[in-house]
């Protein structure tokens, strides 16, 4: 393992670990509003949390680059007031992992505070609890196994995120080049089997990591019927 | 005038009207299952909300149509002891008992862990996660951590449907001592004629109407 | 329920061995990315003579030639450099005797529509003074040709150093045209055919055709190409009516 190689291997962990904790509040917020929320629209909002899954990462890339980028309604306008810009930068890899691991942590996050029994939370009422202090009280902590779950689940896809980042913010060795814009930059050059195997194996390693404590979490919350997020 | 209750609700195919006044002791809303008796409960908690109506207990008006009020269940002072127990899986037993005392005001609560413990005989149960009880003890454990929120009135759905002969008689006797000495009005709901005899002082019917 | 899904597996049955179907699919066509319209014109021409349409896939060379190396049954290949067409060759996937030279493109620096500045492309012209806080795109210049050429270029101009750690590598060249088209860095490096097929982007300068091995796409029937008119599509396009067709679209023709 080279010195570039780590590089490559820290940068991903950055990205991802980033892209997952600057997330969870939002997946949360949509999972409760899509799990307990009563509102017009709700199926939209469920549809569009879902879109990033459906739509082909470069699709998703260039919505993001449209949006996001120094031109765009949102990049120009941070770029402008915060000085703070995501093109060709690590920052760029982690919103594009985010978007792409949003989805999943918003169904895994949903599940389990579905699977929070509601007459629990009717039980707390009636002692004297209020809506929030339930919530707090009694939902959160229940649901709180599975909203890890959910949390390694997203970190496990964020880690193998690829054309939404290429096409987002380009392959910026030390900026941008995760793992899979590493590997895929490797296969390019013929006799780099060798580099790409070592990355290829680091890369199942974690998500295949990440996937299994995701899965004991969820079973150890007992989600669903089956007690499983996937 | 203990339970003043006139409510109508439509549930699903079915309607619900009742209209019912009592003075203190145990009041059992008596039927046969699906008659809506855990509905009218929900009803005077303030987790379901009557089509029409007025809701008031010991002079307190909790609900009326007329004039759009509608207490928030928090704020009912309702001890409700449910017909599944219901304790939180994540709390020990300490903590179930103490959840609603810790909400309410200092000068509400009419009740010290001690004394609670010491009426339902449940001290030794303390440190234990509620998956590990009994029937008998969650159901007491349940009735302690109702009591222990400073309620003005008790409701019971069923507290001894699944409960086997022995603790039944059991759990009888507490509510009976909870009646006789604590002197909370009840609202209690049962399909058992016996039980129903044998606790309440007036005694509702509740039949299923299409 | 029922009735809906027989109704979708009854027309899916349908459609999969509708005759008209399998009657109008043509050769497939490996091509690299900067070939995109030009292709799709004589792909048109080609079909309007009651031939069937051809198929055309486009993507970076290099990934496109790991896909026929893997054995993708394509008829056609078009790349953008000879190396990978030799790297093809040397894995013994074309048909003896097919390959021909074909096209000629020009390397251009390229800047967003609105950026007006001036600079000429020669010896120690300024592009890292140019580029400022910016970065230049280019496809990736390790392994897709265009990116090949521009570094090429770069370095014997003698500018390659001062710019090396600015750039931004894409993923082909239409990939690296679309950010100067969005503004999103002030210099891009792609092909005149490229720079030409939109209209966001201006041509700042060329390369001198000396700062770089010839821009030439070599065209070779794979070995692995089955399509009954694979030969006679090729013969096309090598014609002079063909190749008008990719001259109208800026390429230089043999």
């Amino acid at each position: 393992m080279t010195a570039a190689e780590w590089e490559i291997i820290t940068l991903s962990l950055k990205v991802s670990g980033v892209a997952v904790l600057l997330t969870m509040p939002i997946a949360f917020a949509l999972a409760w509003l899509l799990a307990r929320g009563r509102f017009p629209g709700k199926i939209i909002l469920d549809a569009l949390v879902h879109l990033p899954l459906v739509l082909p990462p470069v699709v998703t890339g260039w919505l993001l680059l449209i949006a996001f980028g120094n031109n765009g309604p949102v990049g120009r306008w941070l770029a402008q007031w915060l000085g703070f810009t995501f093109m060709f930068s690590w920052t760029g890899a982690a919103l594009a992992a985010a978007i792409m691991a949003l989805p999943l942590m918003v169904r895994a996050m949903r599940l389990s505070i579905e699977a929070v029994d509601p007459r629990l939370e009717a039980a707390a009422r009636t002692l004297g609890a209020s809506p929030w202090r339930s919530f707090l009280t009694i939902t959160l902590p229940l649901a709180r196994p599975g909203l890890l779950a959910g949390a390694v689940l997203g970190f496990a896809r964020s880690i193998g995120e690829f054309g939404a980042t290429i096409t987002f913010v380009s392959n910026i060795p030390g900026e941008t080049q995760t793992i899979p814009l590493a590997i895929y930059g490797a296969l390019q050059l013929p006799g780099n089997e060798a580099a790409v195997t070592r990355l290829a194996i680091i890369a199942v390693a974690l998500s295949l990591g990440a996937l299994i404590i995701s899965e004991w979490l969820a079973r150890r919350s007992g989600l669903g019927k089956g007690g499983h997020v996937l | 005038m203990s339970f003043e209750i006139h409510i109508e609700r439509r549930l699903g195919e079915a309607n619900i009207a009742l209209s019912l006044a009592s003075d203190g002791g145990v009041t059992a809303l008596f039927g046969p299952s699906g008659a809506g008796k855990s509905s009218v409960l929900n009803m005077v908690a303030g987790l379901l909300r009557p089509d029409k109506g007025r809701i008031a207990v010991d002079g307190v008006l909790l609900f009326d149509d007329a004039t759009g009020l509608n207490l928030a269940p928090e704020q009912r002072r309702a001890g409700y002891v449910f017909q599944d127990g219901r304790l939180f899986p994540h709390k020990r037993v300490r903590d179930n008992l103490l959840y609603g005392w810790r909400l309410v005001s200092p000068e509400s609560r009419w009740m010290t862990l001690d004394q609670a413990i010491d009426f339902l005989g449940i001290a030794h149960l303390l440190d234990r996660w509620p998956r590990s009880l009994s029937g008998g003890e969650a159901q007491r454990v349940a009735i302690g951590r109702a009591l222990l929120s400073g309620p003005r009135f008790l409701l019971m759905d069923e507290p001894l449907s699944s409960l086997d002969a022995a603790r039944r008689e059991e759990i009888l006797r507490v509510i009976e001592r909870v009646r006789d000495e604590l002197k909370l009005p009840i609202l209690y709901v049962s399909h058992d004629q016996a039980e129903v005899e044998r606790l309440a002082s007036t005694i509702v019917p509740l039949h299923p109407k299409a | 329920m029922l009735t809906a899904l027989r109704t979708f597996f009854l027309l899916s049955l349908l459609l999969a061995i509708s005759p008209a179907q399998a009657q109008s699919r043509g050769p497939l066509v490996l091509a690299a990315a900067s070939l995109q319209e030009a292709m799709s014109d004589a792909a048109r021409v080609w079909a309007s003579r009651k031939h069937a349409q051809p198929v055309l896939s486009f993507a970076g060379s290099s990934a496109l030639a790991r896909q026929i190396e893997a054995g993708a049954p394509a008829d056609l290949f078009i790349s953008a450099d000879e190396q990978w067409m030799d790297h093809v060759a040397a894995k013994g996937r074309l048909k003896p005797g097919t390959r021909a030279p074909f096209l000629r493109n020009q390397l251009v620096l390229i800047a967003p529509a609105n950026n007006r500045t001036t600079l000429r492309v020669a010896r120690n012209f300024p592009l890292a003074r140019a580029l400022g806080n910016g970065r230049l795109a280019m496809a990736d210049p390790v392994a897709v040709p265009a990116g090949k050429y521009g570094r090429q270029a770069l370095t014997t101009l003698g500018v390659w150093a001062s710019v090396q750690g600015h750039i931004a590598p894409a993923e082909n060249v239409r990939a690296a045209l679309l950010l100067v088209e969005r503004g999103e860095v002030p210099f891009g490096i792609v092909y005149a055919t490229d720079a030409r097929a939109s209209s966001k982007v201006r041509i700042v300068g060329t390369f001198p055709p000396a700062s770089h091995a010839p821009i030439t796409y070599p065209i070779a029937t794979l070995k692995a190409s089955k399509h009954p008119e694979a030969e006679a599509f090729r013969r096309f396009l090598l014609s002079r009516e063909g190749k008008a067709i990719f001259a109208r679209r800026g390429f230089a023709v043999r």
